[in-house]
């Protein structure tokens, strides 16, 4: 019983990972870049939200579309205004322009925060489900249900509309689908959008649920990139799949072992799979024989 | 010969400095060794790694246990705390003889750097935990290093011996190996250069290097605490080794130079330091990708480096 309690609040955790990593991927699958800084705009989604709800007043539900709209345009402005214009020069300078952003977003925030580490006043003031003897909060009821929304959402549109066959046209090959017709560079844009929109769910998902700080983008990002690893990489299936076991298995070495050990399991995830089976549980190889 | 002439030249700063100005200066030393450590890595192997503050980090607690535990003195902890950073270099970097590389390897080296920060809080026994560990006086060879002018000329042979022998090594077999392979890996691994191998190889110089700077980091600090070994330290890494010049080490020295004053004057504004930092990467990323080594190529030919693109 009390392993299947700490399951179902993995879960609910785990799905945010899951969305986390998804939101990466997209950005990695489109564009070969891989963000170093989309944990910021995770915490950054969150602090939008906070803004709204807190300091102006407005309701969650709109601070919320808000708060993704605003990423959204973020998201497209950071891939036309820094990314696509350093496109010429050797890849390591992607990496170091997101890490740079991310940087800038978690100082922004700081700023704004100061040192001390905010609670949001509860948004769902509804009572826990009981199942049995398991209790499942209202919270982690709203975490799956709107993860499981967008999920279904997204993977609708990219296997099954016009628009996914041509983002999954891009993410094939950029320049065969620049020969067919494709602008590829207002693509780019728009997957960046999509990537930060989505991260930012996330950040909002999670931000009535836990403490906000800062530093939660970079917590993000590794967890984010473990479950990326563990699904293997660039395999949105993977994704999702990864983010739910790293939320599960944090809760049951955290119930079992110690606490302690919550916060590494995310880097012990990264480190065992690369070093053990580097392609993850579902990915293409990346491992290259040279 | 013409390499020795900025030390000698620097030797002359204990006559014009004070005190203050003469901690920096030590702590400007320190961060050349951190900065043409990494580069050699994230410049001249053109490896993303964020493993660097990790090395530094090591360093720093290998020479600070062993002065409050074991009562060595500072002489004796220099080698074992380079020795403690390549060991971190090689665990951090191991997967590339599997075949790991660019993004993935980078994002083992996050992992582990942050594991080894974890491990800094809560072995507290050995390292004291979040309070950290204070470092007992230093001497050298029984030379009190008890005045910043005393310790500027310890760190400042050092800091030269390591310079030069790094220079050494990029005209080694050894140095072009690792610029080969940051050019072009398949050609270089073509040549029968085992690439997994230098790049461990490069990581475990880098560690050598880096740890070494974090011993000397503990004995001019005084008190070596996992904060300092942060995210925040690593931005501050990334951006003097941009800023100098990616791939050369005369950017390196310069890098250190320009920045190690520049988070004094941030520490009543909290963010200021990350925007910074950031927008500083940013702009150099934009405006001026190889850095102030390239200006001062231009500018000056006599300090054009062989292994070194300005373009």
């Amino acid at each position: 019983m009390f392993a299947l309690q700490l399951a179902l609040s993995g879960l609910a955790q785990g799905a945010i990972y899951a969305l986390v990593a998804l939101s990466m991927c997209v950005v990695n699958r489109a564009t070969t870049v891989v963000n170093f800084g989309h944990g910021d705009l995770v915490m950054a989604g969150a602090f939008v939200v906070y803004l709204f709800v807190v300091l102006a007043g407005l309701p969650f539900v709109a601070s919320a579309i808000l708060a993704v709209a605003l990423l959204f345009i973020l998201g497209v402005l950071i891939e036309l205004g820094l990314i696509e214009r350093i496109k010429a020069g050797p890849h390591i300078g992607f990496a170091l322009m997101c890490i740079a952003f991310g940087y800038v977003l978690r100082g922004i925030a700081r700023a704004v925060w100061g040192r001390e580490v905010l609670p949001m006043p509860t948004v769902f003031n509804l009572p826990p489900v009981f199942l049995g003897e398991l209790v499942i909060t209202a919270d982690a009821l709203v975490i799956f249900a709107a993860v499981g929304v967008l999920l279904i959402a997204f993977f609708l549109l990219f296997y099954r509309s016009s628009a996914g066959r041509v983002m999954q046209a891009l993410c094939q090959s950029e320049r065969g689908a620049a020969l067919v017709g494709i602008n590829v560079r207002a693509f780019h844009g728009v997957m960046w959008g999509v990537g930060a929109a989505l991260g930012a769910v996330g950040g909002v998902l999670v931000a009535p649920i836990t403490l906000l700080h800062p530093g939660l983008g970079a917590s993000f990002l590794i967890k984010g990139f473990a479950a990326m690893t563990l699904g293997g990489f660039g395999s949105f299936g993977g994704a999702v799949v990864g983010g739910l076991v790293l939320g599960v298995a944090e809760q049951l070495v955290g119930g079992y072992v110690s606490t302690k050990l919550i916060d590494i399991t995310a880097y012990l995830v990264i480190i065992l799979v690369l070093a053990l089976r580097p392609n993850g549980l579902f990915g293409r190889a990346i491992a290259e024989k040279v | 010969m013409r390499f020795f002439l900025i030390p000698l030249a620097a030797a002359a700063i204990p006559l014009v400095a004070n005190p203050y100005t003469q901690f920096m200066v030590n702590l400007m030393l320190v961060y050349i060794l951190v900065a043409v450590g990494f580069n050699l890595v994230l410049g001249n192997l053109g490896q993303l790694a964020f493993a660097n503050t990790a090395l530094f980090g090591i360093g720093a607690y290998t020479g600070a246990m062993l002065m409050a535990h074991a009562g060595w003195p500072f002489w004796l902890v220099i080698v074992p705390a380079g020795v403690a950073g390549a060991a971190a270099g090689f665990l951090a970097s191991v997967t590339a003889l599997r075949g790991i590389r660019v993004y993935y390897l980078a994002i083992v080296t996050l992992a582990f750097g942050e594991l080894l920060r974890w491990s800094y809080i809560h072995g507290e026994r050995a390292t004291g935990g979040t309070d950290g560990l204070a470092v007992p006086r230093a001497d050298f060879f029984g030379l009190a290093l008890d005045s910043e002018t005393a310790r500027f000329y310890v760190f400042l042979v050092i800091v030269t011996v390591l310079v030069k022998a790094l220079h050494n090594l990029l005209r080694s077999k050894i140095g072009r190996a690792i610029v080969a392979i940051r050019d072009n890996e398949l050609a270089t691994a073509s040549l029968a250069i085992p690439t997994g191998r230098y790049i461990v190889l490069a990581f475990v110089l880098s560690g050598f290097v880096v740890g070494i700077a974090g011993s000397l980091f503990a004995v001019l600090i005084g008190r070596v605490i996992p904060e300092s070994f942060g995210l925040i330290e690593l931005i501050l890494h990334f951006a003097m080794v941009l800023v100098g010049g990616l791939g050369s080490l005369f950017g390196g020295v310069l890098g250190a130079v320009a920045l190690t004053a520049l988070p004094e004057f941030f520490r009543g504004f909290p963010g200021m330091y990350e925007m910074f930092f950031g927008g500083l990467l940013i702009v150099f990323l934009l405006v001026q990708p190889r850095g102030l080594a390239a200006l001062a190529a231009r500018w000056f030919p006599a300090l054009r480096e062989r292994y070194y693109r300005e373009r």
